[in-house]
């Protein structure tokens, strides 16, 4: 019988994907991390603070990263995506192409000098848009690795003119431009899935103002607008640079639309109200919300505790949020209902938006060769009894590509997958 | 003070990052004049590869005994450079690296302070290191062999994992059959699938398994030792039966009462849960009216056949009450929504026209498919109340629901009631939790290592949590954990491979200690026990992280972290200082 290949394949370095690296690393397997940004760290390196012990998000994840950029057994590849799966079980050949990064990883000391000469701005894309970036960039400060990369599409250099700013700036010889992209041909044993999530798209639901409302925000934009390495270095202003002196939550964007409840809009939601009355005392705020979804052992505590902040918090029926005469009004039917709708004027709109599958998932499924279920998300070996197999063996999914839900199950799906790949024999 | 010291400093210039910054033309001249210095060089990228080569031929060169860098931040780069050292023929813990990039280059804006405050620093790295002491890797064997406790799903799922020909596992079960309380269901949300196919085909599995030594009516009455190498009492009947549920039989084999000692690598609990009693809370009416069931009761009622009122006719109207206890328990169990609306298929399944009524709080259906499942739920005619203040009354065997609702705050009437009560955490984990020096949360279950990254691991190593022992879950989420017990076990303990130490541990000071055991209370990690033959508290290497927790406690100076002493720390401020 052929000698089964021990490597493992991981597509994903969030916190599912570190997780079971490091597990896989330390039993002395080969893992090949694949990532398509630049970054590892996946969308838990966004958030400032975590629910519910609101424990910084970075720091948190920092030992984790530093870990496992150290690890020898792990090879990352990031810029990088699987475009071809073969065989079977014990025996997988993978085809990765990865994108040149322009930038060499070993030379580069992250000291950012390269930045400044860069003629080039565009929206940053980490930051939600609500900063700009260069052409050569790391999509925000304290990434991972410390690499810069160069961008392609708005780089003037890859348009035909002969701008080498950069590389002219680089002390350490860093800037490669002729590196070229590559195929590289893998062999690994296991797959393991573990390529988080988008958020819906707020626009879908255009009652809440969303890309319409100067002030109505994403989730993610407000967390980004929280951070301490954010666009506004952690200030919260309104567009126009004022500071808000209320603010409205709104639970369950898109859970009608998706049809299911994300299990974790609720929670994060009760921790924007945390970081608002961190920042701003004084500031008034309003939770809307359908059901409120605070399942587990810890989270209403967490719930009473912000409770205690003094927020408004509401059960809402139908709800829409409106400007007149500049100011951003939000009409809504409170449960139970009342004679009247009523109204609440606010300062700015903090949206929840549903947790959905990433954008890329209809494709990789393909790759992979896995059923995805009817909203989009991996399908499961078996849901009750099996929920990070899948139905082909030897490639398993972990964490928010399988369905919604936090940090912690994240986590633990991971592990769960380490466990399953390591008792096969 | 030791002498004869043969000290070399090497100073980064990080490219521009340091040199832009920091005159260290002045830094080398001055460092180079202090009398116990022997090698003082700059070099432009000290982390390059050529960098790293230029360090190890200079060090071995010179014959150098103590090593100072400075650089960056000891986060980026200590690792490397204690690589070099080590390929450089020296003990790694001779060598400090002192952050001048981070703590001098980029926050202060005028050289010439700078480059002082980067002489300080290293003047003070230099005193630091003259003070260090060689230390050595440390391995010990471990055993790969588990002890699951509880044969619930959780405890099931693990074993199947976790067993092979080079790994045993020990399950022990308290009562009788293992399967646990998933056991008594009939069906599971949200597809309600046939529940009893899966149990016992996993039952069959784990008995199929000739590495995992099954243990019912037996109960673990210690547990010592630490990870690797646990010693475990278990107090056993010695009565080897798994039922099957399909048979309903159990082969007796006389009933002997024994104590078993295991030695085992690593624990696992996996001890399951309980349900709140809703007689804590009279307004039901359980325990006083005839037809006010519980969850688990009406589970099984539903699995032996019939949906009967206790007066042997069939109910015509049953209501559903989420939340029992909630409050009381104060948080929200994740499943009662769920298997509530389960009991209302149950229900419609067998009595299509019985009225079926849910008086619920919050709806809490997390997840991908929970939410259609309620939907599906409510499309069989089943009425849905917000419900608050629910009390319970019986008149001429009607019961009547008197509730505040939000909607229709009418009194309903019901001939059943099903009560579905909070999960609680199982009667016995305190014992547990003493047993094995694992804490409990003010909920009552097991306190998880770390409550994001890692959910299945506790404070002391080789200690795992699993399942419902761990906080109130579903079977899904409960088999994860399981597997997730069986990844973090498979990665660490390796048969045939040693564990390595942690080395930068606490000791304590025999001559010094006065016994006062107040570093054991404060030892997150039951690495100190008390020697009571000598009186002193002792450090267990192979448990102690190095957090310094009992460096802080000690009243009498006896506690030390290796690598952090006291001499150490007050040698390198007053240089820094002076």
């Amino acid at each position: 019988m052929k000698e089964k290949n021990g490597n493992v394949l991981i597509i994903g370095a969030g916190v599912a994907g570190m997780e079971a690296s490091l597990l896989l690393a330390n039993s002395d397997k080969k893992v090949y991390l694949v990532e398509r940004t630049s970054y590892i760290g996946g969308n838990v390196i966004k958030f400032e603070k975590v629910f519910s012990n609101m424990e910084c998000a970075t720091c948190m994840l920092a030992p984790k990263q530093q870990e496992l950029l150290a690890n020898e057994n792990i090879e990352l590849l990031t810029l990088a995506e699987v475009i071809d799966v073969k065989g079977s079980a014990g025996d997988f050949t993978v085809k990765v192409r990865k994108k040149a990064r322009y930038v060499d990883l070993q030379n580069c000391i992250g000291c950012s000098a390269c930045f400044e000469p860069c003629p080039v701005s565009v929206k940053n894309e980490f930051e939600e848009g609500l900063s700009e970036r260069k052409a050569i960039y790391v999509p925000c400060p304290g990434a991972l690795p410390n690499v810069p990369a160069i961008d392609t599409e708005n780089c003037v250099r890859f348009k035909g003119k002969d701008c080498q700013l950069c590389k002219e700036a680089c002390m350490f010889e860093a800037i490669d431009f002729d590196q070229k992209d590559e195929e590289l041909k893998l062999k690994v044993g296991a797959i393991i899935v573990a390529t988080g999530f988008s958020t819906f798209d707020s626009k879908k639901t255009p009652h809440l103002g969303y890309g319409k409302l100067a002030d109505v925000y994403t989730a993610f934009e407000f967390e980004r607008m929280f951070a301490s390495n954010g666009p506004t270095e952690g200030e919260i202003k309104l567009r126009n640079g004022e500071t808000p002196k209320s603010a409205v939550i709104i639970h369950c964007v898109g859970r009608e639309e998706k049809g299911y409840c994300s299990g974790v809009c609720c929670m994060y939601s009760l921790k924007f109200t945390h970081y608002l009355k961190e920042k701003l005392p004084e500031i008034k705020i309003a939770e809307f919300y359908s059901d409120l979804c605070i399942p587990g052992k810890s989270y209403q505590k967490f719930y009473e505790k912000t409770k205690t902040m003094g927020p408004e918090i509401i059960r809402f029926n139908e709800i829409e949020v409106v400007r007149t005469n500049g100011q951003l009004t939000v009409n809504y039917k409170p449960d139970p209902l009342t004679p009247k709708p009523q109204t609440l004027n606010t300062d700015m709109v903090i949206l929840a938006p549903a947790i959905e599958p990433d954008g890329n998932a209809n494709k990789l499924a393909e790759v992979v060769g896995i059923p995805q279920d009817e909203y989009g998300f991996f399908a499961e070996g078996h849901p009750e009894i099996d929920s990070v197999a899948t139905q082909k063996e030897g490639i398993f999914i972990a964490g928010c590509v399988q369905g919604p839900k936090d940090i912690q199950d994240s986590v633990a799906q991971s592990e769960a997958a380490v466990g399953k790949i390591l008792s096969l024999r | 003070m030791p002498m004869e010291e043969k000290i070399g400093v090497y100073v980064c210039e990080c490219g521009p990052n340091i040199a832009d910054k920091v005159d260290i033309d002045k830094v080398v001249e001055t460092i180079s004049s202090l009398p116990s210095v022997n090698v003082v060089e700059r070099h432009k990228l000290l982390c390059s590869e050529d960098g790293k080569k230029f360090l190890k031929e200079s060090i071995q060169k010179n014959e150098l005994t103590r090593i100072v860098v400075a650089a960056c931040s000891p986060k980026q780069h200590e690792v490397t450079f204690m690589k070099v050292c080590e390929s450089a023929g020296i003990n790694p813990y001779f060598f400090q690296l002192t952050n001048i990039r981070e703590q001098c280059a980029w926050i202060i804006d005028d050289k010439e302070e700078a480059t002082e405050r980067t002489i300080r620093y290293i003047r003070a790295a230099i005193r630091r290191v003259l003070y260090h002491k060689a230390l050595e890797k440390k391995e010990i064997e471990a055993n790969p062999d588990v002890l699951v406790i509880g044969g619930g799903i959780a405890g099931l799922s693990a074993s199947l994992l976790l067993a092979s020909g080079d790994r045993k596992v020990y399950l022990i079960e308290k009562t009788k059959v293992v399967g646990g309380k998933v056991r008594e269901f009939a069906k599971l949300f949200p597809r309600m699938e046939p529940c009893s196919d899966i149990i016992s085909q996993k039952i069959k599995e784990v008995e199929n398994n000739k590495n995992i030594e099954v243990h019912t009516d037996s109960e673990v009455s210690e547990v010592l030792g630490f990870l690797g190498n646990f010693v475990a009492k278990v107090n056993t009947s010695e009565n080897k039966a798994i039922e099957q549920p399909s048979k309903q039989a159990i082969k007796e084999k006389g009933l002997e009462n024994k104590e078993l000692e295991l030695k085992v690598g690593a624990v696992v609990v996996a001890t399951g849960f309980d349900m709140f009693d809703p007689k804590q809370l009279p307004q039901y009416g359980y325990g006083k009216y005839d037809n006010v069931y519980t969850a688990l009761e009406f589970e099984k009622m539903n699995a032996e056949g019939k949906i009967l009122l206790k007066s042997g006719k069939p109910p015509k109207q049953i209501a559903i009450i989420h939340c029992v206890g909630r409050e009381k328990v104060g948080y929200c169990s994740r499943v009662c929504c769920m298997y509530s609306l389960k009991f209302a298929n149950y229900i419609k399944s067998k009595l299509p026209n019985v009225k079926v009524s849910h008086l619920y709080t919050d709806l809490t259906v997390p997840g991908k498919t929970y939410q259609k499942f309620y939907e599906q739920t409510k499309e069989k005619d089943v009425e849905f109340i917000r419900a608050q203040d629910i009390e319970i009354t019986e008149s001429n065997g009607q019961l009547t629901i008197n509730h505040k609702g939000t909607h229709n705050p009418k009194p309903l009437n019901a001939d059943m009631v099903i009560l579905s009560s909070a999960i609680t955490p199982s009667s016995d984990a305190h014992k547990l939790a003493e047993m094995l020096n694992i804490s409990q949360g003010d909920n009552g279950f097991f306190v998880e290592e770390h409550p994001k990254l890692a959910p299945v691991s506790t404070s002391m190593e080789g200690i795992f949590i699993t399942g419902c022992a761990q906080g109130p879950k579903n079977i899904s989420d409960s088999i994860v954990q399981a597997q997730a017990v069986a990844g973090k076990i498979l990665s660490s303990i390796i048969p045939g491979k040693k564990l390595e130490l942690e080395v930068k541990t606490s000791e304590i000071s025999e001559a010094l200690c006065i016994g006062c055991q107040t570093c054991l209370t404060v030892c997150s990690y039951g690495a100190i026990y008390f020697d009571e033959i000598k009186r002193v508290c002792v450090v267990n290497e192979v448990l102690c992280r190095g957090c310094g927790n009992c460096v802080g406690s000690c009243p009498s100076g006896a506690a030390s972290s290796k690598h952090f002493t006291t001499t150490q720390l007050h040698q390198e401020v007053v240089e820094a200082l002076r």
